[in-house]
C-alpha cells in the first residue's frame, strides 16, 4: 500500500464523465437505484456532495421496521413496511439483525391504545404476540419495574451504511456504475426541456466535474426540493421535521424496544451492533443546513426514554444528531408524526422536462420499494423493458460492508491471531489490516482520496468511547508510516477527522464523557497543538 | 472480631487531597517547610502528563505562540485579572518552579530551569510547542531543532502512535537535516510493544548496550538521535546519560501518546520519594468524605485493606478537574462533589462548548471551576470562605482554560505554591502553632494485641 | 534466551485437540461486570488509555491483554473471552487496577471466565491442587494427611534438637490449645524440603512466641481461588477458619507465602465467615519484634557488602495491606542486610509487578508464557545487579529462581527466615540450600 498516496493526481480539471443515468444522493435510496438500474444493465454515476450516508439514511435508528410503529397512523405504510422487512431479511441478511421488538407500556400510558393495537396489527398482518409484563421482563431485564403492557412484533435492525456500500458495490461489479463522493451539484445545462448536463464540483477541492446523462435522479431526500429548484421545478414541495437520537455507547437490549402509545419522543430504542440508539423527537424546521441537536431534544429523547428503561437515565452517551426526514406536504392535517411516510415519484412532465425525475420521503424500511418505482419510470424512458430483480435477486455479501459492522473486525482479528496486526482503533478494535485495505480499496469510492474521516466512514473506527480521540492519532501515524502521508496533510485530516467526530459529541459531553473528552483535548491540543495548525 | 472494619488512624499537620502535579507539589512544598504532610488521591490525570513542564504557551483566543511567557503573564494580568497565573508575583512563580524541579531533579529527573523566554519543544506530530522548563532527556530536541543540526529520528517497529516518518514529513521543511529510520528494541517480539515496557528494559545495562549499538547503525553522519520517550522510568537522567555514553551520539526523547512513560516516571518517582521525606502517602485512592470541625478537618477513604480516616489541621483540595473527578459535569450542572463547593460556570449545557472543536479560543466549559480569594481559600455559596482550613489547588481553580493556553503545570505548580504559604500562615498562627519538628506519622502496619 | 522470546505468544492452537473436551459455554461478561463492578469502576468508565496493559506483564501473551479484555466484554465477544487460555496467563494481580486512573478491575472477570471452564479443561496442575486440599483435613495442595505432617515435624524436630547446640529445647508444638499464634505452613516443605521448616521455629523461639501447628487446616497454599471455583474456596478457608477457632487462638500467622493470606482474608470477608481471631502476615511481627528487640538481627555479617533486592508479592502488598506492609518489609530487609546494600526493584510495593508465578501460572503447565511474562521481573531484578532475591512468598520464589536460570541471570533467592538466622548465627548446616557461595563464604 505504500504506493498510494492522497497526492496522487485527482481527475484532470475539467473533466466530463458520461453515463446513462446521474443518480443525486448517496443515501439508501439512490445508491438502491443505482444498484436496480444496474441489474436492468442500466450504467449510472452516483454523485453526494459528502458522502454515503451523509443524510437521514446515516441519521436515523437503524430500525427496519415491523411496520407495528405506523398501524394507527399509517395502515398503507404499515403494510409497505412489514413487506419491505420480510423482503430484506431474506434478501440482505448480512445488513440485518433479527432482533424482534417489543412494544411496552408503562404506568400512565393510555391503555385504549395498548388495547386496540394487536387488533390494528392483525389488520395490518403484522404478527403481534402479547407478553406478560414478566415475559418481557426476562426478554429484557432493563425494563422498567413500572411495565403495564407488552407486546412482541418482528422488527429487526438494520445498517444503513453496510446496505448501501453493498448496493454501490453490486451496482460496480455488475457493470461498471460508478460512485462519486464530495460531488456537489451547482447547476444543470437544460436545453429544449433536457437536462443535458450537470455541472458540478469536487466539495474540497472544488476542481470542476461535467456529468452528461440521459436521464437524471433526484434522490436528495430532504435536500431534493432544492435540487428540483435547480431543475427548475416547482412541483416538489416539502416539510423539515428534525429529528434528533442518541447514541449510547452500550448494548442495553435485545430487542428493539417501542413505547407503546400514539408516537412521541424518545420512545424507541434500537439496539445496534454494540451500541443503542435512542429517538427521536420531532420539531419543523426551514433551514435544512444547520441542523444539531439542542440540550431539550436531549433531554426529552433521555426522559421519555428512561420510562421504559430507567439504566438511560444515567447512561453514558458518546453521541447526538439531528437528520432532517423529508416529510411530504399535503396531507394536510395535524402532526408531522401523522404525516405521510410514504413516499412520492414526480416525473415533472408537468415542469416542462422529460429527462427528469423525483424520488423523495418514505423510509430506510422501504428504500428498496422506492428505487424499484423510481427505477422502473427511468428504464421505461430508456426503452428499457426489462424489469426489476431487487425484489428477488439477494444483495451479495459481504466484502464491501465487513469493517462497517460493529465487532465484525475484532472477530476477524481474532481469529487471525497475528500479533503482527496491531490493533490501531483499540475501542472497536480495527486493525491495521482493515486500515491497509480500505486504503487500498476503499469501498464505494475506488477513485476516492482517503481521510480518517473517510476511512472512519468505512469502518468502525473512531465510533467507539474514545471518539476517535486515540486512535485518530494512530491511524494518522499509520499512514505516515506506510508512505500514504509525507506533508502535513495528515494532520489536517486528523484535525478535520476530530473536529467532526465532535459534531456528533458536543451535545452528549457530561459525565464520563466529559472526562475523556479533556484527555483528548489536552492531547489533540495541549501537545499536538492541533487548534494552532493553521497559525504556526 | 477481626472482621468488623476500624478505620485506620492518621494525623497530620497538612492533607492534601488529589496526586496530580499540583498535590504533588503542594506536598513537595509543605515538607520543604517542614510541614508533616499525608497526601490522598487518585493519580488521575497526571499519568497523562509529557514532561514538559508548561507556564504559558498561548493566549487564550490568539493563535500565534507565547515566546516570552513572563510578557505573557503581565498581558494576562491586565486582559484577566481573575487568572490564576495572574494572582501569583512573578518572583512566587519561578521560586514554585525551581524548587518544584529541583526535587524532580534530586530523585533523577533533571530539568532545565525555568528561563527567560520559552523552549519550543517537539511533539511526536513533528509540530511545536512553547514550554517552560524541559526534562534533561528531552534537552538535545530543542537545541538541536534551534541549530537545525542534523538529527535522525527513529522508532520501533511494534509501537504504535509514534511515527518518525511523521514527525520528519511536519517538520523537515522546517528542518532540512531531519531523517527518519526505524529499527526493532532489542529482545523484543513481534507485535506491539509499550513504551513504558521498553522504558524498563533499558534500565538493564545489557538492554542500553543492545540499544546503543542499533541507534549506531542507523545515526548515519548524524550526530543527534530523538526516540519516543522510553530511557527509563527510574532514573531516567542515567539511563540517558548511559545511552549517550555508549553511542557517542547527543540524543533526546519526543514525548508520546498515552501510555507513555513521563507520566509514569512523575508518578513513580514522587509516590517512592514523598514518603522519604516523611509524607504519608495513601495511593490511588479516591477521598470520598471531607468533613470540618473546630479542631481541624476529617478525610475518609479506603485502601484495598480497609477504611482510612486521616485528621488534619488543614486541607489542600487539589483534585484536578473532570479527567480527575475534582469536577463533575452532570446534564444540568458542573459540580464539585467533595464538598459541594459553588462552581463558575457557563449559564447553561448549550454553551459548554463551542462549535468547531478545535477552535483556537478554546471552550467556554474549561474556564469553569472554583472560586479562591486572595489566601487560596475556596469560597462558598456566600461569598466567603467555607472554612480557614481549606485551600485549593491546581486546574480546579476557574477562570484558567490550562490547555488552550498550554499552562497546566504553570498552573499547577503556582497555585499550590500559594496555597501551601497561606496553609503554612494559617498553621503557624492559629493556635498551637505548627510542631517544631514534624511528627512523622508513617504508617506502620502495628499487628495487634 | 532470544529464542524463547522470538518463539513468541504461543498459538492458540491447541483448541483443536481439546475438541473432545467439554465444551465451555459462553458467559455474558458485559452483564457480570454490571452486577460485579461498583458503578463508577464500571467498564463502562474505560477511557480507553492503555495504561493497564502498558503496565501489565501478560500483554501480549496469547495476543490478548486488559484493555482488550475489556473492549472485547463491551463489545460481547463472550465466546472468545470464554475461551482464550489468556485468563490463564494473567495472574489476577490487580496492578491494572492500581494504574488505571479510573480504577478498572479486570481481574475480577478473569476469575469468572476461569471458574466457567469445564473442570476437565482446566490447568490440570491447578485443578489438582485444589481438588487434593479438599480431601483431608490437612488443606494440603500436596494432599498431605495430618499424621504425615505430624510425623514430618516430629522427626525433623528430633533431628534439630539432637544435632543442632543450643536448640535441645526447641519446640514446634502442635495442636496447642490457647496458643496466641496458629501458625500456618506451606506443604512444600514438609513434602520435600523438611530441613527449611526449622529457621522458622527458631525464630519463633528466639522470640518466645506462645505458638502452634495444627494437625487440621494447617496448609498455606489455597489453589481453589485460581480455579474460579468459589465454593471450593469456601470449602478450604472454612477448614481453616474451623481449626484455628477450635484451637482458640487469636492470631493465625501466616508465613512466608503470598496468596495463602489473601486468600484467607479475602474469603473470610467474601464468604461471610465466622472467624474469631486475627489474620495477620508473618512480615508485620519480623518487623514488630525487630522493633521491640525480641528479634536483635543486623546487618554486621555482611561484610562483602552483598547487595539484596525484595520482590513484593502482589497478594500482600497492593491486594492486601498495600504500602504499609511494603515498608515493615524494607524495614526489616534494611535492618538484615545493611542500608546500603538494599536496592529496591523499580516499579515497587504497590506499583510491583507480579513475578508471573501467582494466580497458579506456577502450576498451570504453560511454561513458555510463563516465561515470557517474567520478563519484566527479570529485567527489574538485572537492573538492580543484586545478588539476592529476598521474598516472603513461595510463588515469587520458585518463578524467580525459574526465570532467573532461564534468562540467564546470576541472582539467588532467599528466605527470609534463612537470612534472619544467618544473621542471628544460628543457621544449621543444613538449612543453607538458597544460599549461594558467596553468603556460605561468609558463615562457613
Amino acid at each position: 500500500m505504500s504506493t498510494i498516496s492522497p497526492e496522487q493526481p485527482a481527475p484532470a480539471a475539467a473533466t466530463t464523465l458520461e453515463t446513462e443515468v446521474l443518480i443525486i444522493g448517496g443515501g439508501v435510496t439512490g445508491t438502491g437505484i443505482m444498484r436496480d438500474l444496474a441489474l436492468r444493465g442500466i450504467h449510472s454515476i452516483l454523485i453526494d456532495k459528502i458522502d454515503l450516508c451523509a443524510g437521514a439514511s446515516g441519521g436515523n435508528h437503524g430500525l427496519l421496521h415491523s411496520g407495528a410503529r405506523y398501524v394507527s397512523t399509517d395502515l398503507e405504510a404499515a403494510i409497505e413496511c412489514r413487506q419491505e422487512n420480510e423482503l430484506l431479511k431474506r434478501l440482505a441478511p448480512h445488513c440485518i439483525e433479527a432482533t424482534g421488538g417489543l412494544f411496552v407500556a408503562v404506568e400512565g400510558d393510555d391503555p385504549a391504545f395498548a388495547d386496540e393495537f394487536p387488533e390494528l396489527c392483525r389488520r395490518a398482518g403484522i404478527r403481534c404476540d402479547e407478553l406478560t409484563v414478566a415475559e418481557a421482563r426476562k426478554l429484557e431485564p432493563h425494563l422498567s419495574d413500572r411495565l403495564v403492557r407488552a407486546c412482541r412484533v418482528p422488527d429487526a435492525t438494520v445498517d444503513p451504511f453496510h446496505l448501501a456500500l453493498a448496493n454501490v458495490d453490486h451496482a460496480r461489479l455488475t457493470n461498471g456504475s460508478l460512485y462519486r463522493s464530495h460531488t456537489e451539484l451547482l447547476r444543470f445545462e437544460i436545453v429544449d426541456g433536457e437536462i443535458r448536463s450537470a455541472v458540478c464540483r469536487d466539495h474540497r477541492t472544488l476542481a470542476p466535474l461535467t456529468i452528461r446523462a440521459r436521464q437524471v435522479v433526484n434522490a436528495g431526500g430532504a435536500w431534493a426540493m432544492n435540487i428540483a429548484r435547480l431543475a427548475g421545478c416547482a412541483d416538489v414541495d416539502l416539510l423539515y421535521a428534525k429529528g434528533t437520537l442518541l447514541v449510547n455507547h452500550d448494548r442495553m437490549t435485545r430487542h428493539v424496544v417501542n413505547r407503546l402509545r400514539p408516537p412521541g419522543d424518545g420512545d424507541i430504542l434500537v439496539p445496534g451492533g454494540t451500541v443503542s440508539i435512542l429517538g427521536t423527537t420531532s420539531t419543523r424546521i426551514q433551514d435544512l443546513d444547520h441542523v444539531a441537536p439542542t440540550v431539550d431534544e436531549i433531554d426529552r429523547n433521555i426522559r421519555e426514554g428512561a420510562a421504559m428503561i430507567p439504566a438511560l437515565a444515567g447512561a453514558r452517551y458518546t453521541r447526538a444528531f439531528s437528520r432532517v426526514r423529508p416529510l411530504l406536504q399535503g396531507t394536510g392535517n395535524a402532526s408531522d408524526r401523522a404525516a405521510s411516510r410514504g413516499f412520492a415519484l414526480l416525473d415533472h412532465r408537468s415542469q416542462g422536462l422529460a429527462n427528469f425525475c423525483t424520488i423523495t420521503g418514505g423510509k430506510l424500511t422501504t428504500f428498496r420499494l422506492m428505487a424499484e418505482k423510481a427505477a422502473d419510470l427511468v428504464a421505461g424512458r430508456l426503452g428499457n423493458r426489462q424489469a426489476g430483480t431487487t425484489a428477488t435477486v439477494p444483495l451479495p455479501g459481504d466484502d464491501a460492508g465487513r469493517w462497517t459492522e460493529p465487532g465484525a473486525a475484532p472477530k476477524h482479528w481474532y481469529k487471525l491471531n497475528d500479533p503482527g496486526d496491531m490493533i490501531l482503533c483499540e475501542c472497536e478494535m480495527v486493525p491495521q489490516s482493515a486500515i491497509d485495505e480500505i486504503v487500498a480499496t476503499p469501498p464505494g469510492a475506488e477513485r476516492e482520496v482517503m481521510s480518517i474521516e473517510a476511512i472512519s466512514l468505512r469502518s468502525r473506527v473512531g465510533k467507539g468511547p474514545c471518539q476517535g480521540s486515540f486512535c485518530g492519532i494512530r491511524v494518522a501515524s499509520y499512514l505516515y508510516d506506510s508512505g500514504y502521508y509525507r506533508d502535513a496533510a495528515g494532520l489536517v485530516h486528523m484535525r478535520d477527522f476530530f473536529d467532526e467526530r465532535f459534531k456528533g459529541q458536543r451535545p452528549v459531553i457530561w459525565g464520563r464523557q466529559a472526562a475523556q473528552m479533556e484527555l483528548a483535548e489536552a492531547l489533540h491540543c495541549g501537545l499536538l497543538g492541533l487548534d494552532a495548525l493553521d497559525a504556526d | 472480631m477481626n472482621m468488623i472494619e476500624q478505620p485506620r488512624n492518621f494525623t497530620t499537620e497538612l492533607a492534601v487531597i488529589g496526586s496530580g502535579i499540583a498535590g504533588f507539589a503542594a506536598s513537595v512544598f509543605a515538607v520543604n517547610r517542614k510541614i508533616a504532610t499525608a497526601l490522598a488521591g487518585n493519580s488521575g490525570a497526571v499519568a497523562y502528563t509529557t514532561g514538559y513542564l508548561d507556564l504559558l504557551g498561548r493566549l487564550d483566543g490568539i493563535a500565534t505562540a507565547v515566546t516570552d511567557p513572563w510578557e505573557g503573564l503581565l498581558h494576562l494580568r491586565q486582559t484577566q485579572p481573575k487568572h490564576p497565573l495572574g494572582r501569583i508575583a512573578v518572583a512566587d512563580l519561578r521560586a514554585g518552579f525551581d524548587e518544584f524541579t529541583s526535587f524532580l531533579g534530586s530523585g533523577g529527573i533533571a530539568y532545565s530551569r525555568a528561563g527567560d523566554r520559552n523552549v519550543t519543544a517537539l511533539t511526536p506530530a513533528g509540530t511545536l510547542k512553547q514550554t517552560l522548563c524541559v526534562p534533561a532527556t528531552m534537552a538535545a530536541g530543542p537545541r538541536a531543532f534551534a541549530a537545525r543540526a542534523a538529527c535522525v529520528i527513529v522508532d520501533f517497529e511494534g509501537l504504535k502512535g509514534f511515527s518518525s516518518r511523521e514527525v520528519v514529513a511536519n517538520l523537515g521543511g522546517r528542518w532540512p537535516g531531519l531523517a527518519a529510520q526505524r529499527i526493532g528494541f532489542p529482545d523484543m517480539a513481534r507485535g506491539e510493544v509499550y513504551p513504558e515496557v521498553m522504558a524498563r528494559a533499558l534500565e538493564v545495562p545489557a538492554t542500553r548496550e543492545r540499544l546503543a549499538t542499533a541507534l549506531q547503525g542507523v545515526a548515519g553522519p548524524a550526530r543527534v538521535i530523538g526516540l519516543p520517550a522510553i530511557l527509563g522510568v527510574h532514573r531516567p537522567d542515567r539511563v540517558h546519560a548511559d545511552l549517550e555514553r555508549l553511542t557517542g551520539l547527543e540524543i533526546f526523547e519526543i514525548p508520546t501518546m498515552p501510555p507513555s512513560v513521563p507520566g509514569v516516571r512523575l508518578r513513580e518517582l514522587l509516590e517512592q520519594a514523598l514518603p522519604k521525606r516523611g509524607v504519608t502517602l495513601i495511593p490511588q485512592q479516591k477521598v470520598t468524605g471531607l468533613g470540618f470541625d473546630g479542631d481541624g478537618a476529617t478525610l475518609d477513604l479506603r485502601d484495598s485493606y480497609g477504611p482510612i480516616r486521616i485528621r488534619a489541621r488543614a486541607v489542600i483540595l487539589a483534585t484536578g478537574r473532570f479527567l480527575s473527578g475534582g469536577l463533575e459535569a452532570h446534564p444540568d450542572r458542573i459540580a464539585e462533589p467533595l464538598l459541594d463547593l459553588p462552581v463558575t460556570q457557563p449559564a447553561g449545557r448549550a454553551d459548554w462548548y463551542r462549535e468547531r472543536y478545535t477552535d483556537v479560543r478554546g471552550h467556554p466549559l474549561h474556564r469553569a471551576g472554583i472560586e479562591v480569594d486572595a489566601e487560596s481559600r475556596p469560597l462558598g455559596r456566600d461569598g466567603r470562605p467555607c472554612s480557614e482550613r481549606l485551600f485549593a489547588a491546581g486546574v480546579i481553580v476557574a477562570h484558567q482554560d490550562w490547555i488552550r493556553s498550554r499552562s497546566g503545570a504553570g498552573i499547577a505548580i503556582a497555585t499550590a505554591y500559594q496555597a501551601v504559604g497561606a496553609a503554612e500562615r494559617y498553621l503557624r498562627g492559629s493556635s498551637g502553632g505548627l510542631a517544631a519538628t514534624p511528627s512523622l506519622n508513617r504508617q506502620v502496619v502495628v499487628p495487634g494485641e | 534466551m532470544a529464542a524463547a522470546i522470538a518463539a513468541g505468544p504461543l498459538r492458540r492452537a491447541d483448541r483443536t485437540k481439546q475438541m473432545a473436551e467439554t465444551a465451555i459455554a459462553p458467559l455474558n461478561f458485559k452483564e457480570a461486570a454490571l452486577e460485579l463492578l461498583p458503578p463508577g469502576a464500571n467498564f463502562d468508565a474505560c477511557l480507553t488509555c492503555g495504561l493497564c496493559s502498558s503496565g501489565c506483564p501478560a500483554s501480549g501473551i496469547e495476543n490478548m491483554d486488559p484493555r482488550k479484555f475489556i473492549r472485547m466484554a463491551m463489545l460481547g465477544m463472550d465466546e472468545e473471552l470464554s475461551t482464550t487460555p489468556w485468563v490463564w496467563c494473567c495472574t489476577l494481580c490487580k496492578r491494572c487496577e492500581y494504574v488505571c486512573p479510573m480504577n478498572i478491575d479486570v481481574s475480577q472477570l478473569v476469575f469468572l471466565a476461569r471458574g466457567n471452564w469445564p473442570q476437565d479443561r482446566k490447568p490440570k496442575g491447578i485443578a489438582r491442587s485444589c481438588h487434593l486440599a479438599q480431601l483431608g483435613d490437612s488443606t494440603s495442595a500436596m494432599g498431605m494427611p495430618p499424621d504425615d505432617f505430624a510425623m514430618i515435624v516430629d522427626d525433623v524436630l528430633e533431628e534439630v534438637r539432637g544435632e543442632q547446640p543450643g536448640f535441645q529445647h526447641l519446640a514446634a508444638p502442635m495442636d496447642k490449645r490457647g496458643a496466641h499464634f496458629f501458625v500456618n505452613q506451606n506443604s512444600r516443605e514438609p513434602m520435600s524440603e523438611p530441613e527449611e521448616m526449622v529457621p522458622l521455629w527458631k525464630i519463633l523461639d528466639r522470640v518466645g512466641a506462645d505458638w502452634t501447628y495444627s494437625s487440621k487446616g494447617w496448609a498455606a497454599e489455597n489453589f481453589c481461588m485460581f480455579t474460579g471455583d468459589e465454593e471450593a474456596w469456601r470449602n478450604v478457608i472454612k477448614k481453616r477458619v474451623d481449626a484455628v477457632n477450635d484451637l482458640g487462638c487469636q492470631v493465625w500467622l501466616n508465613t512466608e507465602c503470598g496468596h495463602s493470606y489473601y486468600t484467607m482474608w479475602q474469603g473470610v470477608k467474601r464468604f461471610g465467615l465466622d472467624a474469631r481471631f486475627r489474620m495477620d502476615s508473618l512480615i508485620t511481627w519480623y518487623a514488630r519484634w525487630i522493633r521491640e528487640g525480641k528479634l536483635p538481627i543486623d546487618s554486621r555479617w555482611n561484610t562483602k557488602g552483598i547487595k539484596f533486592t525484595v520482590q513484593d508479592p502482589c497478594m500482600i502488598v497492593r491486594k492486601s495491606y498495600g504500602d504499609a506492609i511494603a515498608e515493615d518489609m524494607r524495614f526489616v530487609v534494611r535492618t538484615l542486610v545493611g542500608e546500603e546494600n538494599f536496592v529496591d526493584m523499580q516499579p515497587n510495593r504497590s506499583a510491583n509487578y507480579c513475578c508471573g508465578g501467582g494466580g497458579g501460572f506456577l502450576q498451570a503447565g504453560m511454561t513458555d508464557q510463563r516465561r515470557i511474562y517474567g520478563k519484566r521481573k527479570f529485567d527489574q531484578i538485572a537492573a538492580t545487579s543484586a545478588a539476592y532475591v529476598l521474598t516472603p512468598c513461595h510463588n515469587c520464589h520458585s518463578q524467580i529462581e525459574d526465570i532467573g536460570r532461564f534468562y540467564g541471570g546470576d541472582y539467588g533467592v532467599v528466605h527470609f527466615w534463612t537470612l534472619m538466622c544467618l544473621s542471628l548465627g544460628i543457621l544449621g548446616k543444613n538449612e543453607r540450600h538458597y544460599l549461594g557461595p558467596d553468603l556460605r563464604a561468609l558463615i562457613d
